[in-house]
């Protein structure tokens, strides 16, 4: 008997096609967008989106500005980039990783600044941890007179001569470097020197210093669960099929089009009060500038609720069942989700599997979001995201809209 | 039953709904071809017809859901495909339970009224209207999915009244309740006909059939086979014949199925050859028939007259197994 049972559920299993691919085909691919992402973490592996600018133009800056565009794991790109102004303005927009200035030809005088500049974002700090350390190592393989050079002049500026008493002095000097490395590391957290000074990390933060990266998960989650949500109430399209409450709708004078349009308005509502609930929670408990932001913010959840909404309805309006709508919608979901940054971080994925991602609301709604409360850009640089995403809610909407005439036919 | 405070000021054509030559193809297939049928202001009509016989797209046509390939629909002289407000005087009663069953009946109702176009400041005295006509005032605040079957289908009916249509169409209206509530539901109808509106339902109960519809009318191949009062279209087809009907013990045998073909029964495949019905004139002898089947293993025969179900088998003869 007991094996009879385990005999019906597999054939239940078998003869459901949507089952079968919940069950075997999407735990093998959400295991490889996670080992895409996670097996790049490792130094060597992470491909990181630079700007390169040599500002100097010496014959040695541009031999090294050639051996760092040479570099495996650096993926430099066409940019119009003038100065260091330039290159933030293109790293806080999110065109890049992290950028390289060049800003001089190194050299072993240590009062001047850093002649290498690795600019990153706050909110992508791994990038410049990854750039810089790269770096590292290509002055130290490639270019071992620079990082020599600068420790002589450091040796014989701090300690001169090897004499015991020069030891000692030695000494004490390398220990008030690292007080002096400790004390500018209070004195600017967003300017951080190599310890041979030829490597200048400079961070640049959020629009609100007490984002912290919260407004990126908060739009990560918010637009997760708004599909999660908006596939499931769609789904009342189908059991309402199922139980001739359609027949009945349909037979009024408004038609199919008003049961679908007060679903979609509906499960937009709903999806925009679960955005504002978990945003709400990013301003009290971790003090996010949501009321200062709340237009661009709500122009934002407005078009991610309503494309979650209709993308939901679409998928219900393409099942049969209830039970394939359910397995499609957390095949969706997930999929989405994993690619379009909602369960990581893009940065961190390879770069044919980022470009992917920018198939998904999910991309275009934390992109949006980080806009606006991390990069504080101005409304005609979200014009963009906005456009995208209201043509993919336009889109759902007409395809959901076309599919449900032809159902309410045919029903 | 309450006056109608929702009735539409529609025009008082004689015929409530006209189908003429109507036709239809689905894929290719022809599914309607000319069928034409009416039913007139407080007429029951009754539509049969075995799966596939064309009932659900003839809903669907006189609902407006779909596109005549030739011929025409009218409910009060509106085609429904063309003007969607002509909808508004149909109300449609789904052989499913078509409720919200997390909304109390009233809400039901209500809802159901508002999309059907009732205007928010008249729907409260409409949804009273609908709830009084099927007598749901005692349930009206109960949930409709914690109801018994046969309030359920009362209430599914409220709901198509919630508008007050002209025209009443039900599929399969009494499908899956006990007898006492089924006949609640057919005095309903027969009260809501008293009131002027016109029913067309669907049915498998021919006996229910046969006491409620003023007329019946048997779909065949995408045109009406048959139609008519039932009385007059059981006249017209067995005047002066009784139908015999024997169940017996077991398959018969050959001999056996030769002597019961002699007296015109016929086996039902569907009964695996155990059962034989026919019909014998009135004149022939009852006796003649016993003495044939003294010879039989006989478990129970019965004559009666002739109903609706012999139209049935008549117009849709048993299909043997090795055909289905």
């Amino acid at each position: 008997m007991i094996l009879t049972i385990a005999h019906i559920m597999w054939l239940a299993l078998w003869r459901d096609r949507g089952a079968l691919m919940l069950a075997f085909v999407l735990p093998p691919l959400m295991f490889f967008v996670f080992a895409e992402v996670f097996s790049g973490t490792g130094e060597d592996e992470l491909e990181m989106r630079v700007a390169l600018l040599d500002s100097a133009e010496t014959p040695a800056t541009v031999v090294l500005f050639d051996a760092i565009h040479a570099l495996d794991g650096l993926l430099p790109g066409e940019h119009s980039a003038r100065d260091r102004h330039d290159l933030e303005a293109m790293v806080r927009a999110g065109r890049f990783d992290a950028a390289v200035w060049i800003r001089a030809e190194p050299d072993a005088d240590l009062d001047a600044d850093a002649p290498i500049v690795v600019i990153a974002d706050a909110s992508r700090a791994l990038a410049a941890s990854v750039v810089s350390g790269r770096l590292q190592a290509l002055l130290q393989t490639s270019f071992p007179e620079l990082g020599i050079a600068r420790a002589v002049a450091l040796v014989d500026v701090l300690a001169g001569p090897y004499t015991h008493e020069q030891q000692l002095a030695l000494d004490d000097a390398l220990a008030g470097l690292d007080r002096d490395r400790a004390a500018r590391g209070l004195g600017d957290g967003n300017a951080l020197a190599s310890p041979d000074g030829l490597i200048e990390r400079r961070m640049l933060t959020g629009a609100a210093v007490a984002d912290d990266g919260i407004s990126y998960y908060a739009g990560a989650v918010a637009i997760l669960f708004l599909l999660f949500s908006a596939m499931q109430g769609a789904i009342s399209l189908i059991e309402e099929r199922d139980s001739g409450i359609v027949d009945r709708l349909v037979a009024g004078p408004g038609g199919y089009g008003v049961v679908v349009f007060g679903k979609g308005l509906f499960l937009t509502a709903l999806g925009l009060a679960q955005a504002a609930v978990i945003f709400a929670s990013a301003w009290w408990f971790y003090g996010i500038d949501w009321p200062g932001r709340f237009g661009p913010w709500l122009v934002t959840a407005l078009l991610a609720a309503a494309v979650s909404a209709w993308l939901g309805l679409l998928l219900a309006s393409m099942c049969r069942s209830r039970q394939q709508a359910t397995t499609a919608s957390a095949f969706a979901v997930l999929i989405l989700s994993a690619i379009g940054g909602s369960m990581m971080p893009r940065f961190l994925m390879p770069g044919w599997l980022r470009d992917l991602g920018w198939l998904t609301p999910n991309a275009w709604v934390i992109e949006s979001w980080q806009d606006i409360f991390w990069r504080d850009v101005g409304l005609q640089d979200l014009v963009p995201g906005w456009s995208v995403l209201l043509g993919i809610f336009l889109v759902a909407m007409a395809l959901t809209l076309w599919r449900a005439g032809g159902l309410a036919r045919l029903k | 039953m309450l006056a109608d405070p929702c009735r539409l000021a529609a025009g008082r054509a004689a015929l409530l709904l006209n189908i003429d030559a109507l036709e239809f193809a689905f894929t290719g297939r022809r599914v309607l071809t000319g069928l034409s049928l009416s039913v007139g202001r407080g007429e029951i009509v009754a539509l049969l017809g075995p799966n596939g016989s064309g009932k659900s797209t003839l809903i669907r046509a006189i609902c407006g859901r779909l596109r005549p390939d030739a011929g025409s629909v009218s409910v009060s002289g509106v085609d429904p495909h063309a003007d969607p407000q002509a909808r508004r005087l149909i109300g449609l009663v789904p052989q499913q339970i078509a409720l919200y069953p997390h909304l109390s009946v009233l809400e039901n109702v209500r809802a159901f009224g508002r999309l059907s176009g009732v205007a928010s400041n008249r729907i409260g005295e409409c949804a009273e209207y609908a709830l009084e006509t099927c007598d749901l005032q005692a349930v009206a605040a109960r949930r409709a999915g914690q109801l018994s079957g046969g309030w359920q289908r009362r209430t599914n009916i409220a709901c198509a009244l919630s508008h007050s249509p002209e025209l009443l169409i039900l599929d399969e209206p009494t499908v899956g309740i006990d007898p006492p509530a089924r006949r609640d539901i057919e005095s309903l109808l027969g009260r809501l006909a008293g009131h002027d509106i016109g029913i067309l339902m669907t049915s498998h109960d021919l006996g229910q059939l046969e006491r409620l519809a003023d007329r019946v009318a048997f779909l065949k191949d995408g045109v009406v086979a048959a139609s008519g009062k039932p009385a007059d279209l059981i006249a017209k087809y067995y005047a002066g014949q009784r139908e015999w009907d024997v169940m017996l013990l077991q398959a018969p045998s050959t001999r056996q199925a030769g002597l019961l073909g002699q007296i015109g029964l016929v086996a039902d495949p569907a009964d695996g050859n155990w059962r034989w019905r026919g019909l014998v004139d009135e004149q022939t002898p009852a006796a003649e028939i016993e003495r044939v089947l003294d010879g039989l293993p006989v478990s129970q025969w019965r004559v009666r007259r002739p109903g609706l179900g012999s139209l049935w088998r008549t117009l849709y003869p048993p299909v043997p197994e090795t055909r289905r």
